[in-house]
């Protein structure tokens, strides 16, 4: 558990923070870090490793854990494999099912996260609790939250959230945490959400994660107007990272930031086309094209029950 | 008590302040009068001219005067301006103890070991009067502050007060003055000018000192019986109050505060004390360890006190007068007496907000010191000295700015400071172990931290972090990294000023800003002699402060310099341009215009924005010696150019900057040999030879000129100037200027003119002049000198220029960085305008394209790909499953973990609750139920034909949720968009859901199918009409008025699409002129605007009137000018029309039109259905038709089926309810 009176510097700190708040690249550039005890040096390269993933770089995780690495790392490999061929996730599933189940190794809470992550994938939610429930750390707890804020079962996450409050009031992911059920109950809570996007944002470096965050509240607040600019910001942000790191254009550019602005477009009566099909082209497997194909389907098909 | 000042020296007896400035003076038990300045700390002047020790000193009010008496008897007026004793008073028989000035007659009065009082003439220089009537020493004599009263203490135990009413009237005329000289004695005994008004009676020891209270008939006085007595008296008599206990020896001095209920006294049991005069109870004790008290002074005018000790004497106040108060956005939240108040600056508005906890006046300094503001949350904290050092938080509520009288709950806590370190999150710093408390509004506490150092006070510094302050350096500390961010050594910090971006900040201490960055990186340190009161910063980065005396300014590079003086200590709260918003010791904001000039000018300078520097320079008056020398040392004697007028400093600066043409000018002006010289060496600098050989040449600098020519080849230049040293007869010039020119001949010349014939013999004969050396050997005779053998010599010749005269390359000088500026200025200036007129064109035209574009894109995008569906269907799929976890697997820890966890079921996802709320299609797409859409629509519109409808469908979908990236790699969050938020709206009530259509955006279309229908253009007005009508059936509003227009705009829409599609039908049938002529007509019987009415009346009377219908043109015509036409081509085309169709009412086809008849025109068949006919219609847009066409699909709306049933449009909730 997480020591509240502790003194002693935390040295991950600023690393973990980045790769909450969406700083991949900052998390690597940064994570040259001295002084770390082994247990810190393997949750450190753990964050790298999985910055790499959110990055969309799964080759690189994937050649550089080799077989002597930590378990947690392993676990780390695995989420790449699963998240770089979709085509072989039953073998991916069925090791991490290898590791949950020894008992050396189903208790490592990197391991407990990545089998969340990817039973969420699975869209299994409750295999991914059976993992997560327990908690542990404040990531175990966040990822239950988001579980059961997936699961529209916001009284559940709110316990969650009332735990985490309790361990550590203002550690960031329990501010994020907080933000995603304000989001998710709605309301006037909307606005709590949207404080914290603020504090963050004055807080620390803009992410395109942060900047989202504030436009997803602003869109809910219906300022469809102050949404897109803030859109349009991190999708700028975007494109100046993807050409300052000679990555794939299409893969860097925020999937999230691209459906928020097909949302945002729609709403403001603008042409959403362009993005939606940058989406297409770069995420094909993003909620939101499966929610327009799946749309396309299901008028086709009641258009025929009609008839 | 708060010390100001303090001073070494001897025994001090005698105190007064100066009204005005910041001076007091102390008279020694040595016999010294010291003067000092209590705010620089310096002693101005000395006074040493008594005999023994001065026991009482006092400044006249308004003279340069001052009065003294000693031990010697004498008392002594001084001219502080002269430095010298004026004159002195001569009459006491022994010890002088007290004097004092009359606060407007030209009297001292005087009190003395004689027993006697006297009061003095200063004017006369004569004692106009002597109080006789104590029987012991009379220890002190003060006049009453504004009637003709004198109050005196003595060694008899009895304090005294007289009236001398009866003197006034006597010194009404100054000439009286010298006639009473001789009734002195007359008087001494008579004693009728100041008699006894009463005796009081009550210590039992002898007084020591006795004064009034300034407004109130009150008397204090102490005595050796260690007492402080309180007097009160009437016009008839005077009785004793109360008596103050408390001091342990003699008390030898008591004052009433001038403006608190307060007494202050002294005595030799080296303590101050505070009372309070309304309670008369103790409130405060200051000891000393070492020295006995003997005399306290109070500032006439400000809240300052002085008190002389046997080693010197301090100068303090009681408490603090800095208003305390906290700066968020456009207000400032301060606290005044027991209110804190709120000041709005751009209103300028003052309120007051809630009462705050009155601090019992158990003891001073008790008021808030600091106050913090949360603006998100509207909670104040407030800190104070209470139970030593406590805070109070409060939340303010949003409704009770302006009236607040009922005070407020508060939460409180000890602690040394608490400030707001987040929105909801306040430190509270736990002195005695080293931490930090941080607490939530609850005032919970939610999180504590070991601080790195041991800490003093804390500030702001940023969301979670902490400024912390120790006697020697500040640290800014990270609370949640529990890492320091940054260190600067610097001692006695004070307060803390963060520039609005927070990017710099600003250390007050006593008498040192230290300005830094945000990581404390130290940028430069200010000291001051004056105390250091308040600061801000402006938005240009230069930091404003306020001392005791000043305002002013200090830039980013540590230049400094003064603003404006100030005659009392005010509190900067904000800055706005030239506006300084403070806040005065009574709690009043005032704004104070400051003339900003010169620090911008500097900070333009230091940031080389040398376009506003220069436009500065135009405009304003802005110059002085201070600051061409400020340019000059700064390094831009360019830029100071422009201010001097003095030819001299103008022409050093132009030489300093490099500029030739200005200093050439200068040089002209002046005219002396010395600034030609410094010209031409800096003109030879830059390579500028025109200027230099000007220069030699106005100096007659022939040797300088002549290699000037040499080095830049101007042999025809060098030449004459060998001519001009001959007519001078300069030999030696002469023989340079040949050796220069290699002119060999002319140098032996020389040398033979010169008389040094061997010289010249071997100059002629080394460079083989043979016919002049044998000349010259024979007039040598013997005496030809020998040529020295050997070696390899080789003649001296200069070479032959390349290139000669003219200028070399010249230096590149900077003058020219201010030239054209504010010329560029202008032009951008003009081409924005430009611009943007441009813009406003291109988005004129746009306005239609995006709308095309639009829909049609997003088709053409969602052609692509097929992914299998598996959308919100899936939360229902677990609620059976309710997981019996122990079946997969029993044998591992993990799953004793996970058997005794049962997931909870899924919820409902949101778009199922609009599914089940609601009975309005659009929201039914929105959450994605389409086949419940479609019978919806079906139902209601009889709407059959869903094809049109397939983007608006799939949009609305789309548009219903928002992308939240949640946890990293882990799939994102969709979440629900809700219509109609407010901030009331209460959490985890499903709200409908945001369409991505509304209302306006159709009234928009509406305007620019208006537009091109107007332009004629007949498709595009097509395509936006129709785009209207396939819109509505998933439009929702909100009210029943708005549904009223809906439907309004389905008419006006289903009109329009009509006559558009008849009009491009007809014109197809250009080769069937009768069928032509009856769509124009039916044209004209659309409901259409008046402006399009005319254009279809026109264009239907041209039709029928070249077909030869001149009976039908005409009664176009007659519609037409029904219409009162604004155009006049109009108007006259139709008379025209019409004339021509009277001479000649025939029609040449015949038209199945009659325009008497009302009808409806078919929307299929373009056929008129007279009144009475049989029709049916469309159930959505409500087009008519002929009887066959029932069953098919409506050819307007392209939606409905003909003639089907329908209930009708519900397009909003109020519908339902």
């Amino acid at each position: 558990m997480i020591d509240l009176t502790m003194a002693t510097p935390d040295l991950l700190f600023g690393l973990r923070n980045n790769f909450f708040l969406g700083a991949y690249q900052a998390a690597i550039n940064n994570s040259d870090i001295p002084n770390l005890s082994e247990e810190e040096s393997v949750e450190r390269d753990s964050l790298v490793y999985r910055s790499y993933i959110a990055l969309g770089s799964y080759q690189l995780v994937i050649n550089e854990i080799d077989s002597a690495a930590a378990t947690a790392l392993q676990a780390v490999k695995l989420l790449a494999l699963y998240l770089s061929s979709p085509e072989n996730k039953e073998a991916t599933i069925a090791s991490l099912q290898e590791y949950l189940s020894d008992p050396a190794y189903g208790n490592n809470p990197i391991v407990r996260i990545i089998a969340g992550i990817v039973f969420m994938h699975e869209k299994d939610y409750v295999e991914a609790l059976k993992h997560t429930n327990i908690g542990g750390t404040m990531e175990l707890h966040a990822l239950n939250v988001q579980i059961l804020i997936k699961m529209h079962r916001s009284d559940y996450a709110e316990k969650q959230l009332r735990i985490m409050q309790q361990i550590d009031e203002d550690h960031t992911l329990t501010q994020l945490a907080n933000a995603w059920l304000n989001l998710a109950v709605g309301g006037s809570k909307i606005q709590e959400a949207s404080l914290i996007f603020q504090d963050f944002s004055e807080k620390y470096q803009m992410t395109s994660l942060i900047l989202n965050g504030k436009a997803v509240c602003c869109m809910h607040m219906e300022k469809f107007d102050e949404a897109e600019s803030l859109l349009l910001e991190a999708l700028n942000k975007a494109n100046s990272l993807c050409s300052f790191h000679l990555l794939l254009i299409d893969d860097a550019k925020d999937p999230e930031t691209l459906a928020n602005l097909v949302v945002c477009s729609l709403h403001l009566g603008k042409q959403s086309s362009r993005y939606l099909s940058q989406l297409k082209l770069s995420h094909p497997e993003h909620v939101l094209v499966k929610r327009a194909s799946a749309a396309e389907e299901s008028f086709d098909r009641a258009v025929q029950t009609l008839a | 008590m708060l010390t100001k000042f303090e001073t070494k020296s001897n025994r001090v007896k005698g105190l007064s302040f100066h009204s005005k400035r910041p001076w007091i003076l102390a008279s020694l038990h040595s016999g010294v009068i010291q003067l000092w300045d209590y705010r620089m700390g310096t002693l101005i002047d000395r006074f040493d001219e008594h005999d023994g020790p001065v026991r009482g000193v006092h400044f006249h009010a308004t003279q340069p005067l001052f009065v003294s008496g000693g031990d010697d008897y004498k008392i002594k007026v001084w001219n502080y301006k002269l430095h010298r004793c004026l004159f002195t008073l001569l009459g006491h028989l022994d010890y002088i103890r007290t004097v004092q000035f009359h606060h407007e007659s030209p009297w001292i009065v005087s009190s003395s070991d004689d027993q006697t009082i006297r009061i003095w003439n200063w004017q006369s220089r004569t004692c106009i009067s002597v109080l006789t009537g104590h029987n012991h020493y009379v220890m002190c004599a003060l006049f009453h502050p504004k009637e003709d009263l004198v109050v005196s203490a003595s060694l008899d135990q009895t304090v005294r007060v007289w009236d001398i009413s009866a003197l006034r009237k006597k010194t009404a005329s100054p000439a009286d003055d010298i006639l009473r000289l001789s009734q002195m004695n007359t008087d001494f005994f008579g004693g009728v000018d100041a008699v006894v008004k009463y005796v009081l009676e009550g210590h039992d020891r002898g007084v020591n000192w006795a004064s009034f209270h300034p407004t109130l008939p009150l008397l204090i006085s102490g005595a050796d019986d260690r007492q402080v007595k309180i007097w009160r008296m009437n016009d008839t008599k005077a009785w004793e109050v109360d008596t103050l206990r408390g001091h342990m020896n003699n008390v030898s001095c008591v004052l009433f505060h001038a403006r608190q209920d307060l007494i202050v006294s002294n005595s030799e049991d080296k303590s101050i004390r505070v009372w309070d005069s309304t309670k008369r109870t103790a409130l405060q004790t200051f000891r000393r360890e070492q020295d006995r008290f003997w005399i306290l002074a109070s500032h006439p005018e400000m809240n300052l006190f002085a008190a002389g000790h046997d080693s010197g004497m301090i100068v303090f106040k009681l408490e603090r007068e800095r208003p305390a108060f906290s700066v968020s956005g456009d207000s400032l939240y301060y606290v005044k007496d027991r209110f804190l108040r709120f000041f709005e600056y751009s209103t300028q508005k003052d309120t007051q907000v809630i009462p705050i906890r009155r601090p019992g006046s158990i003891s001073l300094n008790q008021g808030a010191k600091t106050l913090s503001f949360s603006p998100t949350e509207n909670a104040v904290l407030i800190c104070s000295d209470i139970d030593g050092g406590s805070y109070e938080l409060y939340i303010i509520p949003k409704d009770s700015l302006g009236r607040g009288d009922t005070v407020h709950e508060s939460k409180r806590g000890f602690g040394g400071s608490a400030v707001f370190v987040a929105r909801n999150r306040f430190a509270v710093l736990e002195k005695s172990s080293d931490q930090v408390l941080v607490k939530n509004l609850k005032n919970e506490i939610v999180k504590k931290s070991a601080l790195p150092i041991a800490t003093d006070s804390i500030f702001y510094a940023g969301t979670g972090n902490l400024l912390c302050k120790t006697e020697d350096k500040v640290i800014i500390f990270d609370l949640q990294q529990r890492i320091v961010l940054g260190e600067l050594q610097t001692s006695f910090v004070r307060y803390v000023v963060w520039s609005n971006d927070m990017e710099s900040i600003a250390l007050l201490s006593k008498h040192a800003v230290v300005l830094a960055d945000k990581k404390l990186v130290h940028r430069c340190t200010l000291h001051e002699t004056i105390r250091i009161k308040s600061g801000a910063w402006d938005d240009n980065g230069v930091f404003i402060y306020t001392t005791l005396t000043h305002i002013k300014y200090c830039l980013p590079n540590g230049d400094s310099g003064i603003i404006k003086t100030i005659d009392v200590p005010v509190y900067i709260t904000k800055i706005f341009g030239n506006t300084i918003f403070c806040l005065d010791r009574d709690g009043r904001n005032r704004p104070i215009i400051i003339d900003s000039t010169e620090y911008v000018f500097k900070l333009s300078l230091l940031k080389k924005r040398h376009d506003q520097v220069m436009s500065m320079i135009r405009n304003s008056e802005l110059c002085g010696q201070a600051m061409i020398a400020y340019l000059q040392q700064k390094g831009f004697p360019e830029v100071a150019l422009h201010f001097v007028k003095d030819e001299r400093t103008r022409f050093n600066l132009a030489l300093e900057s490099g500029n030739i043409e200005i200093a050439v000018a200068s040089a002209k002006v002046i005219d002396e040999k010395d600034h030609w010289y410094r010209l031409g060496v800096e003109a030879l600098r830059q390579g500028n030879a025109g200027i230099v050989e000007y220069a030699y040449q106005r100096t007659k600098n022939f040797e300088r000129l002549s290699f000037l020519y040499l080095i830049t080849g101007n042999l025809d230049k060098l030449s004459k100037m060998m001519k001009i040293a001959e007519q001078k007869s300069d030999v030696m010039g002469q023989f340079h200027n040949a050796l220069y020119l290699g002119d060999v001949q002319e140098r032996v010349k020389i040398l033979e003119n010169a008389g040094h014939l061997p010289l010249a013999y071997i100059t002629a004969s080394v460079h083989g002049l043979q016919g002049v050396a044998e000349r010259l050997a024979a007039d040598l005779g013997d005496n030809v000198p020998v040529l020295p053998e050997g070696g390899s010599a080789s003649l001296l010749m200069p070479p032959n220029p390349i290139l000669s005269g003219g200028d070399w390359p010249l230096l590149r000088v900077t003058k020219g960085i201010f030239e054209g500026g504010l010329d560029s200025a202008g032009r951008g200036v003009q081409e924005e305008y430009e611009d943007a007129a441009d813009a406003d064109w291109g988005e004129d035209l746009d306005i239609v394209d995006v709308v095309n574009m639009h829909n049609g894109d997003v088709s053409v995008a969602l052609e692509g790909e097929d992914v299998d569906e598996q959308n919100d269907e899936g939360g229902w799929d677990y609620e059976d499953l309710e997981l019996p976890p122990d079946v997969d697997t029993p044998k591992t820890a993990t799953s004793a973990r996970s058997s005794m966890f049962v997931a909870p079921p899924a919820g409902l996802p949101v778009s199922q609750i609009w599914v089940q709320k609601s009975s309005l299609a659009a929201e039914h797409a929105a959450a994605g139920n389409f086949d419940t859409t479609m019978r919806l629509l079906n139902r209601q519109l009889g709407i059959r034909n869903f094809a049109p409808l397939k983007t608006l469908f799939t949009d609305l979908h789309m548009g219903s949720h928002t992308y939240l990236l949640g946890f990293s790699s882990a799939p994102v969050i969709s979440v629900a968009i809700e219509r109609g938020w407010s901030e009331s709206a209460s959490p985890n009530v499903r709200g409908p859901p945001a369409l991505a259509f509304n209302f306006s955006q159709l009234e928009d279309k509406l305007k620019a199918g208006y537009k091109a229908t107007t332009a004629g253009k007949f498709t595009e007005a097509l395509r936006l009409f129709l785009g209207i009508l396939h819109t509505i059936p998933l439009i929702v509003v909100e009210s029943r008025r708005e549904v009223d227009e809906v439907k309004e705009l389905i008419t006006i829409a289903k009109e329009y699409v009509l006559g558009s599609m008849m009009e491009l039908k007809r014109r197809e049938m250009k080769d069937n002129p009768v069928r032509e002529q009856e769509l124009a007509a039916y044209f004209t019987h659309c409901n259409l605007q008046v402006p399009h009415l005319r254009l279809a009346l026109l264009s239907a009377l041209t039709v029928c009137y070249k077909a030869g219908n001149l009976n039908t043109a005409a009664n176009f015509a007659r519609r037409l000018l029904e219409t009162n036409p604004t155009n006049e081509n109009q108007t006259r085309t139709a008379r025209r029309v019409l004339q021509a169709a009277e001479r000649n009412m025939t029609d040449a086809s015949e038209l199945n039109y009659d325009f008497r008849n009302p009808f409806v025109v078919c929307g299929a068949t373009y056929a008129p259905i007279y009144r009475g006919q049989k029709k049916v219609s469309c159930p959505y847009c409500g087009s008519h038709f002929v009887p066959s066409q029932e069953g098919q699909l409506c050819a307007v709306c392209d939606l409905a089926l003909i003639g089907s049933d329908a209930s009708g449009l519900l397009c909003s909730p109020s519908q339902v309810r």
